[in-house]
Order: C-alpha cells, then sequence, then structure tokens
C-alpha cells in the first residue's frame, strides 16, 4: 500500500522545517539558502498537485546540482557552516522523496540536527525559546503521524504537554550530566565572526567609533560594595610607542620574567566578571587585580590575559585593590616610556618649560598641566575636526578639542617631553548599574584611554586627563543610549532614582538580568562551574555523582509518573466522591461520621440533628444507595446525586 | 476485576509477552500486568539522535546542544509513560460468537471499552487480520476480526493483541490476550451436490426415498405446511394465487439425513456431505432429520433445527 501522507501531516511536517531553517536565512550563503527554499516550496506545492513530485531521475539530479552549490559555496563539509548547510540541503532533497512513514522520521530527525545547528550560531534565551517552540511543532507531526483521528490544536497540546513534562528532567540531566572538557579540534573552526573592541593600536577616533556602539563587553557582579564611579578602570591594553600619529602596544616578551614588586592596600574588591567573546585576548579587571584563578595571567603591563580562547564567553574570579604600588622601574622600561617620535617642536618645549616649576618635580608638572586643559578652554567631543596632520600638536596649541585618546596622547607625548616616563592605557571606564540584577554592564560605549606616569616611590601612578576637561565622564558615566541617539556624548547620573528610570529603562534592565542569569547559568555552566557547583551538594566523585544522576531521575519520573498514570488505573466511583463531599458538609454541621457508618446510619443521625433539611438527607441517602449498591442505577441518578449534593446547604 | 496473582515463574514466562497469559473468559482490563512496552526502529534511531545532538555538544562546548540533547532524552522517558497511558484501562471481553463453516474467515468479536476520560487514539487490533480503532472518552466499541479457520468443532480465537505507537512512535506498546469464547466451526459443505440419499430413517418411521430429492417436479395450490421457500412467487405476481413448487422429494414426508448413508472414505468426508445435505435441505425447505451414531434428530424444518443440526455435525 503506498504511503499517501495526510495534508495536516505534510503541512506540519513542512510548517516546522519553514520554521526551523528560518534563522539559518542569515548564516547559510544565499545560493545554498535559496536552493532549500525553492525544494521547500516545491513540495509544499505538490500537497495539491501531487503530480508535479519529481520522479527518481530529476530527484538525482537535483542532488546533484545541491552536491555542486555545496562545493562551489562550502569548499568542505566539516565545521560549523558546512555541516550546517549540508543539513539543510538533505533536509530539502529529503522532502522531495516521502514514500512511506520511516522517511517522515527521517525528515523530522535531520530537522532536530538542523534545529541544534542554530545554537553554534546564537544562544540567546530567545533562540532557545524558539527552538523549542519549533521542536514542539516537530513532536506534533510525530503525533500527527501517529493517531487516527488527528487534529490541529490536539496535536499541539499533547506535544506541548509533553515538552512541559520532560523540561524538569532536562535540567536535572542537564545540571548532573557531567561536562568534560572538549579538546579543540581546529578542522572544526570557522570563526568569521566580526567582533568589535579595542585594538592593538590606538589611533585618533578609534575609540570613537566603539563609543557609539552598545554591545556588551562583559558584565561584574561585585561580591559587596561597589567600587565609586571614579575608581571603575578597567585595564585593557598598553600602548606605549608612538609615530606621533598612531600608538603601539609594545612587546609583552621578556617582561613575564621581571621581579614583581607590586603591592597592594586595602580596600580590595572581589568580583565575577563574565567576558562576551572578543578578538584579544586581555580581559578587562579593575585597576590593579590582585586575584585571579587559573587560566588567567599577569603580565609585566599588568594586563590579565586569557589562555583560553577569547571567542568565547567566559566567566572568571577576581580580586582588584584601587589602591597600590607597583614599585620600580626597569632601565629598558624607563627607555621605552620616554620614547619620542623625533624632536620636539620649539612650541611643544616652550609649553614644557612654562608648566614646569621650580625645581622641576614630577607632580608639579602634572598638576600644572592638567590645570593648563582646564583654564585654557579644552573642550570634550566625541566628534572632533580631523586633524592628520600632526594630531598632537594641532590638537593642544589650535582646535583644542576632542576625547579621551586626544587628551591622553597629548598628555602622555607632554609628559615625555618632560622626561616624566608616561605611557596610554586603554580600556573602558564606568559602565551601568542593573538596578534588577545588581551588576555592571560595560559596553563598547564605555571605552576609554586615560594616562599613567611612573613616579618615583609611587610606581605607575594613573592621571585621566579627560576627568580634568570633563569630569563629569568619568563621574557618572556615559548615558549609552542617548549617546547613540544623538550621535554626540551625553553624561547621565549613574545613580538614577527609582522613579525617574521610565519603564522601558526597567524592562531593558530585567531583561539584561535575565540575559545575565541564562548567559551565567546556562550558557556559561562549564566544568567549572560544574565542579563548583556539585561540591556545594557534596558531590566530590563520579561515583556520587552517579548515585545522584540515579536517584534524581527516578525521583523525578516517579513523581511524573505518578502524575500521569494515577488517573487512569485508578478511577473513583463518582457517587463516592460526591457522598464523600455530603459527608464533609455534614461535617461543617457537626455531625461525626465514623468509619464503619453506612450511609443509612449516616442519614438517620443526619436527620436527628438538622430536622429541617430531613428531605434532602433523604433523597440524597437513597439515591446514593441505589447507586452504589443496586444494580439498575442509572445515569440519571448519578446526576441527580450531584445536583443534590452541590445544592445542600448546612 | 481482579484478577488471580501470577507466581514468579508465570510471571517470567517468555511466553506471557508474546502470546498472553491462558485464555479467560471475563473482560480483562490492561494493567501494568498485560501491558509491555519496547522502543520501536524509530525510537532506537531516535536514541542515536540524542547521542549525537550530545556529541555535538560536547566538541562545540554548547550547553544549549546538551540541553536539547537532554531535552529529547527525557521526551523519550517520558513518552514510555505515555504509552502506556495508551492502553491502560481499556477494557476488553469477547462478544457472542456466531458460527462459521470451516474454511471461512471466522468473525471473533470484541467489546472494547475506554472508561478513562481521556481518548484513545490509533490502537491496532491483531488477531490473523488487523484493525485500527480510536475511542473517544468513556466509550466503547463492538470489533469483529477475523481468523482462518481449518477444523470443525470448537474453536478459540489466538492471541489477540492491542498496540499502540501513540503519540510519537518511539515505543510500542502492547497487550497479547487470549480469551476463552471459542467460535464454533461447521464442517466444510461437500462442494459436490449429491441427491438427497434414500433413506427409511429411523425403524419406526421410514421416510422417503427416492433419488433425485430436489427435483423439481410441479406446481401444486398450497398447503398448509409448506415451507415459505416453496411458493412459487411468479406465480403469485402474476395472480394467480398462492401455489407451492413441489419438490418431488419433498412432497410430504420427511427426509432423514443418515450418517451410515454418506458416501465418503472416512468421517470427515462423511460429515462434509451430511453438512452439504443439511444446508441444502434447510434452503429448499425440506423437513429433515440427522441420524449419526448415538445421535438422533428428528425430522425438523427451520433455524434453530439448522443450527443444532450443525452443531452436531460440528461436535460428532
Amino acid at each position: 500500500m503506498p504511503f499517501l501522507p495526510s495534508t495536516r501531516l505534510m503541512l506540519f511536517m513542512l510548517g516546522s522545517i519553514g520554521l526551523i531553517t528560518l534563522p539559518h536565512a542569515w548564516h547559510i550563503p544565499p545560493l545554498l539558502f535559496g536552493f532549500f527554499t525553492l525544494l521547500l516550496l516545491w513540495r509544499l506545492l505538490c500537497i495539491w498537485r501531487p503530480h508535479y513530485l519529481p520522479n527518481r531521475f530529476a530527484v538525482f539530479l537535483l542532488m546533484l546540482i545541491g552536491i555542486g552549490l555545496l562545493y562551489s559555496q562550502q569548499h568542505s563539509v566539516f565545521g560549523r557552516d558546512a555541516g550546517t548547510s549540508l543539513f539543510v540541503v538533505a533536509l530539502g532533497l529529503k522532502l522531495l522523496e516521502i514514500h512511506g512513514r520511516r522517511d517522515v522520521y527521517v525528515i523530522v530527525y535531520l530537522a532536530f540536527i538542523v534545529a541544534v545547528t542554530q545554537f553554534l550560531y546564537e544562544e540567546s534565551i530567545l533562540m532557545a525559546l524558539y527552538i523549542l517552540l519549533v521542536c514542539g511543532v516537530l513532536l506534533a507531526t510525530l503525533i500527527t503521524q501517529n493517531s487516527q483521528t488527528p487534529q490541529t490544536l490536539a496535536a499541539l497540546k499533547t506535544s506541548a504537554a509533553i515538552i512541559m513534562q520532560s523540561l524538569p528532567l532536562a535540567l536535572v540531566l542537564f545540571v548532573l550530566f557531567p561536562r568534560l572538557e572538549a579538546p579543540h579540534w581546529s578542522w572544526l573552526d570557522d570563526d568569521t565572526r566580526a567582533k568589535s573592541g579595542l585594538s592593538n593600536t590606538l589611533e585618533p577616533g578609534s575609540i570613537a567609533e566603539l563609543s557609539l556602539s552598545p554591545e556588551l563587553v562583559f558584565r561584574v557582579k561585585f561580591d559587596g560594595n561597589l567600587p565609586p564611579p571614579s575608581q571603575r578602570y578597567w585595564r585593557g591594553p598598553i600602548y606605549a610607542s608612538t609615530d606621533g600619529v598612531s600608538w603601539r602596544a609594545p612587546p609583552v616578551l621578556g617582561r613575564e620574567n621581571n621581579p614583581d614588586q607590586l603591592t597592594f592596600s586595602d580596600p580590595s574588591y572581589a568580583y565575577t566578571l563574565m567576558m562576551e567573546p572578543q578578538k584579544q585576548n586581555w580581559v578587562f579587571a579593575l585597576e590593579m587585580p590582585t586575584e585571579f584563578g587559573g587560566g588567567l595571567r599577569r603580565n609585566g603591563l599588568y594586563q590579565l590575559i586569557t589562555n583560553k580562547n577569547p571567542g568565547d564567553r567566559a566567566e572568571y574570579r577576581l580580586s582588584s585593590s584601587p589602591i597600590y604600588n607597583t614599585g620600580g622601574i626597569s632601565k629598558f622600561e624607563r627607555r621605552e616610556n620616554l620614547q619620542l617620535p623625533g624632536k620636539p617642536s620649539d612650541r611643544v618645549v616652550e609649553l614644557v618649560k612654562q608648566l614646569q616649576g621650580q625645581p622641576a618635580q614630577p607632580e608639579l608638572f602634572i598638576g600644572n598641566l592638567l590645570q593648563h586643559f582646564r583654564q585654557e578652554h579644552f573642550h570634550y567631543t566625541l566628534s572632533p575636526e580631523a586633524m592628520p596632520d600632526k594630531p598632537i600638536e594641532t590638537f593642544l596649541f589650535e582646535r583644542r578639542a576632542g576625547f579621551c585618546s586626544h587628551y591622553a596622547t597629548a598628555f602622555v607625548y607632554l609628559l615625555r617631553v618632560a622626561e616624566i616616563p608616561a605611557r596610554v592605557v586603554g580600556g573602558y571606564q564606568g559602565g551601568q548599574i542593573n538596578d534588577v540584577g545588581g551588576f555592571l554592564e560595560i559596553r563598547q560605549a564605555d571605552a576609554h584611554a586615560w594616562a599613567e606616569a611612573w613616579l618615583d616611590g609611587r610606581g605607575w601612578v594613573r592621571f585621566d586627563p579627560t576627568a580634568a576637561i570633563a569630569p563629569e565622564r568619568i563621574e557618572r558615566g556615559v548615558n549609552v543610549d542617548l549617546q547613540i541617539a544623538s550621535g554626540a556624548v551625553n553624561f547621565s547620573p549613574i545613580q538614577l532614582d527609582a522613579k525617574t528610570l521610565s519603564w522601558l529603562q526597567r524592562g531593558r534592565q530585567l531583561w539584561q538580568s535575565v540575559d545575565y542569569n541564562w548567559q551565567r547559568w546556562i550558557i556559561n555552566y562549564d566544568t567549572v562551574n560544574q565542579r563548583a557547583f556539585l561540591q556545594s551538594l557534596g558531590i566530590d566523585n563520579f561515583v556520587k555523582l552517579g548515585y545522584w544522576l540515579l536517584i534524581s531521575v527516578a525521583g523525578v519520573g516517579g513523581v511524573l509518573a505518578w502524575r500521569l498514570l494515577r488517573p487512569n488505573l485508578r478511577r473513583q466511583d463518582p457517587a463516592l466522591v460526591l457522598y464523600r463531599q455530603f459527608c464533609a458538609k455534614l461535617g461543617k454541621a457537626g455531625l461525626r461520621v465514623e468509619i464503619g457508618d453506612g450511609p443509612q446510619t449516616v442519614a438517620e443521625r443526619a436527620k436527628e440533628l438538622r430536622p429541617d433539611l430531613a428531605e434532602a438527607i433523604e433523597r440524597i441517602a437513597a439515591t446514593y444507595i441505589r447507586l452504589r449498591y443496586q444494580n439498575d442505577s442509572k445515569i440519571e441518578d448519578l446526576r441527580v446525586l450531584k445536583m443534590l449534593v452541590t445544592s445542600f446547604r448546612v | 476485576m481482579t484478577e488471580a496473582a501470577l507466581s514468579l515463574k508465570q510471571r517470567l514466562k517468555l511466553s506471557r509477552f508474546f502470546s498472553g497469559e491462558a485464555p479467560t473468559a471475563g473482560p480483562i482490563v490492561l494493567t501494568q500486568r498485560r501491558v509491555f512496552i519496547l522502543p520501536t526502529q524509530r525510537g532506537l534511531a531516535f536514541v542515536l539522535l540524542i547521542l549525537l545532538l550530545v556529541l555535538i555538544g560536547f566538541v562545540y562546548n554548547n550547553n544549549l546542544a546538551y540541553l536539547l540533547g537532554f531535552l529529547l532524552a527525557s521526551i523519550f522517558f517520558v513518552t514510555i509513560l505515555h504509552s502506556f497511558k495508551a492502553l491502560a484501562g481499556l477494557t476488553i471481553q469477547p462478544a457472542r460468537q456466531q458460527a462459521v463453516f470451516a474454511g471461512q474467515a471466522g468473525p471473533f468479536r470484541f467489546q472494547i471499552s475506554n472508561p478513562g476520560s481521556q481518548p484513545r487514539f490509533a490502537v491496532d487490533l491483531t488477531l490473523q487480520s488487523e484493525l485500527s480503532i480510536s475511542l473517544a472518552a468513556e466509550q466503547s466499541q463492538t470489533v469483529t476480526l477475523y481468523q482462518s479457520t481449518q477444523q470443525r468443532g470448537w474453536q478459540l480465537p489466538g492471541t489477540l493483541t492491542l498496540s499502540s505507537t501513540y503519540p510519537l512512535g518511539l515505543f510500542r506498546a502492547w497487550a497479547p490476550l487470549r480469551f476463552d469464547s471459542p467460535l464454533l466451526v461447521y464442517p466444510k459443505p461437500a462442494s459436490q451436490q449429491l441427491p438427497f440419499p434414500d433413506s427409511d430413517g429411523g425403524q419406526d418411521r421410514p421416510g422417503q426415498n427416492r433419488r433425485s430429492g430436489d427435483e423439481f417436479d410441479g406446481v401444486r395450490v398450497y398447503q398448509r405446511g409448506d415451507a415459505i421457500r416453496q411458493i412459487h412467487w411468479k406465480a403469485f405476481a402474476k395472480g394467480q394465487g398462492v401455489h407451492s413448487k413441489y419438490y418431488s422429494g419433498a412432497s410430504s414426508s420427511e427426509l432423514w439425513l443418515d450418517y451410515q448413508q454418506a458416501p465418503g472414505h472416512h468421517t470427515e468426508e462423511r460429515l462434509s456431505q451430511l453438512c452439504r445435505w443439511v444446508v441444502d435441505a434447510e434452503q429448499t425447505g425440506l423437513r429433515y432429520g440427522l441420524l449419526l451414531p448415538g445421535l438422533r434428530l428428528p425430522p425438523d424444518n427451520g433455524a434453530a433445527h439448522y443450527r443444532s443440526c450443525l452443531q452436531a455435525l460440528a461436535l460428532f
């Protein structure tokens, strides 16, 4: 007997497949996706026009075309992108040859694989919910096939019920199933994801671009108090050598062997930092990181570097202390941080001389310089005019308008002219507090550049010339949304009054908080997290884990079985249920019904107690006795009993 | 309906899984004792799918892939319960069986009721024939399934298997049931249409012993006692009054069908011939009696007599 899938089954199947592949439209080469869509629409048409179905030969030809397209677009079958395309094309081709019930299963299973490939591209909570929804439709497809009287709504309801019943067990498995660190297979890599962020070179304007990006860089949850806004400097790359226009990171090699003379004073802040995927392997710790877990190291530039793939989201436990002393400086470092691109011009030398007090003290000079920025009508703007030629001099003497990187580079340049070792530090400053989740969100718009000068006895000391000209940038942080909307810089207080927060902002914060926890507990639940979590439960070896897994699965399964199967096997006599309700009502009236009391006895005593209700009591008792103990009872009796009992009032 | 408890040995008997327990007459309620569940081929393929998803989760360190894999794994688990639910609680009892001649498909009738408040979808019933039914909540249905008959006599239905792959087709729940509700199988009527025997029947009442007993002889005016079959309807329709067709062998007296006189080399052939005669005699409206060794059914006519004659032949 040839298998003829019902229209409903086909619509369910094609619908769920359309939904499952839809988000791939952004990942799969357009040619392949178009090919797939064509096959899907073809099959859709064939529901009503079965004679348009391709024959064996045509399917073979289409397969050759598919292989050709795959080869031309992906050149491989391994890895995320090529694998995804392969499965999608296979799914499309399989749609055109459904000969039996078996093929329906092949298609549905393929669709599940395509569903899982979505997660290799996007792991947001919305995508997870979307995929869950589509899985429901896929299950409904199977239900439609396995039930004789398929009804669209009933099938969807059943599949929703099955998924809801399965979720608790899935979560138990998720938590307890041992996470093993997979070896890194390079042939699976095809990282084409472009990420924005700080780079190894600092050029005027690069941070301005970032300042218009709301993209999340990292989130920080402090164990105790938050550091004040003026101390929220998240240290990133160091820029030490310059050609006058751009600044470059110095080589890190060889510095690690330097004796670390770093000393700290209280207070210190302990926090959890969750980095979003990055290009570079910098971890933007609060200055200065004191403690950090394995997988991280602090180099001679006091940057935190991760050994893992920065393209993965990762979570770190860190401690930082804002009061620190980095100690001495080596000759090599002193030379490196005094480097200048040729001789400074006369007016620069003049300015430096003018700012140097007598005797020439670094602290005094820096104070004067910051005073100079404050007094000489320097402006903070995110959209300064281009300064292609001699940018520092143009900025200092002509334009006097710029943003953090202009101020920081000019500041460092002048310090070097004054023979004070100095360098530019890149990173992020500030961050926005999420009231709902109680964590800081740091976005690309918080990118910042400041300066560090080496002072005798104090080591490397942070100076932020931007703070001199625009203290609100430091004290209040950036209002990212406004800044992006207007394309210009805007500052707003960080500690917003709860009343002034519009519901929109509240909603955004709530969402960010949900997303943070989603990232922390679901996406980022890895070997380390799992070990910590399981240890808090007292599970420290695989045998114990096995027991726990067994016990929890059995427990959840038992509850589920009990809830699912009980009503089926033990159906209570509806008459008895109604009689019990009646007895309960009598109980309220003060009648004690003993276990051995028959309905007759109960009725007699009830009539004595409430002669006013005698008639109702008698009728209920008689109907109940007829229902329970006589063979000729009728369905109507039950209806009568129900009516009598519900209307019975004591 | 409580059933006798099973001993451990009985419980572990392999045949219980395929052909069911010893036949019972009463209604059977499907409980965990009767319902068995095993994954289907598709279910095993589903396990492979789960493994693949978990593998993807492992290779790409992707927790959501793990999560989807685990979700499918627990769906697999939950489906076991749903498979049981698809059959659990159904009550099956045999209905009155109707006799057939050997060689015909024997119809076995069962009444299936769903006392639960959930509808049952796609319950497959297999005897030798197959049937798929759906039952609404609190609904009963009588189904007829067929099984070939070879031998005359009482025939028990084979194993009636109820099965379902609802909801996802990953598991097949089945319940093999055997009922003690036999079907009476009459002997197979001989294919040759031999003339009725010249029988002298019982000792005290010699019967007609003409050959070619069912030859059409003519028409006569209807007399009381003539069978309805004999009425000449064509003549009646033409308005010629009620006449009876007159057969040579059936004019007035009775026909005796005697085992001893029946042609045939062995018992079955003789019974088969007798069966044929009974059928023919009943059809032509003769009064016929049956003589079997140790049994004597006096001549009569009509459905009840017909049945008792055939039953006597079936159980001889």
